[in-house]
């Protein structure tokens, strides 16, 4: 199955969009979910070790860029380290240097990450499949080196520590407080990839996705579309790069490294492609997962990873949310 | 679980203390005062990847040694009840970061020890920093803890790269091995080895014919090993910077070429005891490297290891025994001190000599809160002459504590 297949079987966007359409007509189920998400966004903090909290919006951020492009363009980029990684240098060098209060650090961030992937897309988006992927992969490593090497400005494998957490004279060194100050700016993120997916540019990317061919035909210039959503997707990625650099107080090469890329595609895989909302799922439970087995007392973490992984691949194709926004249509398709 | 009824409740709880404190009349005197009447270590190292083996879960029990030896100390010690934490940091520095944060805020943990892996160890200083919480390292080689990123509250234990270079490199130049080879990998702990071996090498009067960095990791070093014995003029030694499982495939690759017979010898610049136990005595016999302890040192080390060993079925790396005397150093302090409030027990931590298992003539020093003591040029053992299993190591000479470390002023440290 390629991975335009696989996308277009976890999004439940065959058959003319049943799904858009269930939901359509029940506008009050969207609100009910939303408020939901946005009591559970807010409460976190309340019931979890707030940097926690926070590395989960951050990855959930993450993991929606890179489904933009996996869910809903059939690209599976498997580099977005590098624009994380390259926004939460940015962001930690702006801080630094200048002292910047942190949405202008994370800003600059974003938009080093957005300049960042223009030549990289250019030359990807020209491969599909397994060969965008690796396209990407070579270019995050790329970095990776270039980080690894470049030790006065990144500190090698030191890394940056120390930028400050301060907005107009507030001390947000706390994570508690922290978690609200930088919240907002991932929910924007989130707002903005949703706004791309339901937007006519999200429809000629699904398109694209399931039919290049007839896309172009119909007069779409396919190449550009994939630029420009791969451009949408690295800064959202260098949004999120930006604020987990400056939560933690510090980035480091782990940031640019490719298995920060692989979490992020795992987390996708796990939610469900192409569902957007399933990738913030996903991020829960991986965060919280880790977090969990590094005092559990396991020795052997990557098997109990990986082995979730698996199952949930072999017995969920449609990732979490897929599944269950599945189950529901066809419970409903039964009662009609 | 953090909530505002917590805080709410601590900042009644300082209020009514305030209010008793002027009731007494006067302050109420600096003894006995431990926070939340305990003292609790915490322990973040890596229990799962590459340096599992010479620390992790181990060093975890090296620390309930030292809470067991020092209750033992001080029966009726002011701190009637210590508890230790510990967390396993995969080697990420994301996750070095936040556990740490959540051991001191959550876990109320007044220490961090151990941290291995320099950014992870960089990353624990500054959230102690900011947290104005103590954290001694054991595990981490960089000299940046006690260099430019040196702070108030952290200490550097046990050993750096300046260590090992001056002890390996200078001590072998100076007995003859004039010219030197260097391979490292080429990742920052490399290149430091790299720059600080060479300067040990020249101030020993020896010269560096050559240094080359190889890929990070890496299987293959037959083009850097079958180059040496060409090199003009011909090196005496290769030193190797490589660790973990590179080490291992360049120190097997060195006996396949038997450049031993060729007269180039091998000098290791980290090397953990696990290590040789892992790929086994043959493999590294005549390999000269620093050591920062070694467990059949003498009589004193050895009932400490047998100690060790009936815990854990194993002999004590280094790293082990470092986690035991920081651990015990820092009760101390705070039984000196009398609370555990961190500005009170730095005071006594800085400048304190003592002796014990691990450290001879051992000084934390005041300037840059580096931990000085005497480090040794070991050598591995002839197969032949193991007696015993874990008996791999014999000392050829001992590093005076002052010329092991790297002087003060040459540290940048600049105490905020």
């Amino acid at each position: 199955m390629s991975i335009a297949e696989m996308a277009r079987a976890a999004s439940g966007t065959t058959r003319g969009g049943a799904a858009e359409r269930a939901a359509g007509a029940r506008p009050a189920i969207r609100w009910l979910l939303l408020a939901v998400g946005l009591t559970a966004a807010l409460a976190m903090p309340w019931v979890m070790y707030p940097p926690i909290a926070f590395d989960i919006a951050c990855f959930a951020l993450l993991a929606v860029s890179v489904d933009l492009l996996l869910g809903y363009t059939g690209l599976l980029s498997f580099g977005h380290a590098a624009f994380w990684g390259t926004a939460a240098y940015t962001a930690t060098l702006v801080s630094l240097q200048t002292g910047a209060p942190f949405p202008l650090a994370v800003l600059a961030g974003m938009v080093a990450a957005a300049v960042l992937s223009v030549p990289i897309g250019y030359l990807a988006v020209k491969r599909t499949g397994i060969y965008f992927a690796m396209v990407t992969l070579a270019f995050a490593q790329m970095i990776f080196f270039l980080a690894n090497q470049w030790r006065s400005v990144t500190g090698g494998e030191n890394g940056l520590v120390g930028p400050a957490r301060e907005l107009f004279n507030m001390d947000l060194s706390d994570p508690f407080f922290f978690y609200y100050a930088g919240l907002p700016f991932i929910l924007l993120g989130l707002l903005a990839a949703w706004r791309v997916v339901r937007s006519p540019f999200g429809r000629v990317l699904v398109a694209i996705r399931d039919n290049p061919s007839r896309a172009r035909a119909l007069g779409y210039p396919v190449h550009q579309y994939k630029l420009g959503v791969f451009v949408i997707s690295a800064s959202l990625a260098g949004l999120a790069g930006g604020l987990f650099a400056i939560s933690h107080g510090f980035a480091s090469l782990q940031e640019v490294y490719w298995t920060t890329s692989g979490k992020a595609v795992m987390i996708v895989v796990l939610g469900g492609m192409g569902t957007l909302w399933g990738s913030v799922i996903g991020a829960y439970l991986v965060v919280q997962l880790e977090y969990f087995l590094s005092d559990a007392g396991f020795e052997e973490i990557g098997i109990v990873t990986g082995s979730i992984f698996v199952l949930v691949v072999l017995l969920f194709r449609r990732g979490i949310w897929g599944t269950a926004r599945h189950t529901l249509e066809k419970l409903q398709r039964r009662r009609e | 679980m953090r909530s505002v009824a917590g805080r709410s409740a601590a900042v009644l709880a300082a209020a009514a203390l305030v209010l008793t404190g002027c009731g007494q009349g006067g302050p109420g005197g600096g003894g006995g005062k431990i926070s939340g009447d305990k003292v609790v270590l915490g322990v973040i190292n890596d229990q799962s990847g590459v340096y599992a083996d010479l620390s992790g879960k181990n060093s975890v029990e090296a620390v309930n040694m030292a809470i067991a030896d020092f209750k033992k100390k001080h029966p009726d010690s002011a701190i009637k009840d210590i508890e230790v934490v510990s967390a396993d940091h995969q080697n990420k520095p994301d996750l070095a970061n936040s556990k740490a944060a959540e051991l001191y805020d959550r876990q109320q943990a007044d220490i961090i020890l151990d941290v291995p892996t320099s950014s992870a160890a960089l990353a624990v200083a500054n959230v102690a920093k900011q947290k104005k919480k103590l954290h001694i390292n054991v595990g981490a080689a960089t000299t940046e803890l006690s260099g430019k990123s040196c702070n108030k509250y952290t200490f550097h234990y046990a050993y750096d790269t300046y260590m090992l270079a001056y002890g390996t490199g200078t001590t072998l130049t100076q007995e003859g091995a004039k010219n030197w080879y260097i391979v490292y990998p080429d990742y920052a702990f490399g290149q430091d080895m790299n720059k600080s071996f060479t300067a040990a090498v020249e101030a020993g009067g020896g010269n560096v014919i050559k240094s080359d960095p190889t890929p990070f990791p890496n299987d293959n070093f037959s083009t850097f090993l079958l180059k040496a014995p060409k090199l003009n003029p011909k090196p005496d030694v290769i030193g190797t910077m490589q660790a973990g499982g590179d080490l291992v495939n360049l120190v097997k690759q060195y006996n396949e070429f038997k450049l031993a017979d060729k007269g180039v010898g091998l000098a290791v610049g980290l090397m953990f005891i696990t290590d040789i136990h892992s790929l086994g005595v043959e493999a590294f016999e005549g390999v000269t490297f620093t050591d920062a302890w070694y467990w059949n040192f003498d009589d004193k080390n050895r009932k400490w290891a047998d100690r060790f060993q009936a815990k854990t079925d194993t002999r004590p790396s280094f790293a082990h025994a470092g986690n035991y005397s920081a651990a015990l150093q820092y009760l101390e302090a705070v039984e000196r001190a009398g609370t555990d409030e961190s500005d009170a027990v730095v005071k006594e931590l800085e400048g304190y000599e003592f002796d014990d298992v691990f450290a001879r003539n051992g000084k934390i020093r005041a300037e840059d809160h580096r931990m000085v003591h005497d480090a040794y040029l070991a050598k591995v053992k002839e197969k032949s002459e193991v007696s015993e299993e874990w008996d791999y190591e014999e000392i050829v000479s001992t590093i005076p504590a002052d010329k092991a470390f790297a002087p003060v002023g040459d540290t940048q440290c600049q105490m905020g």
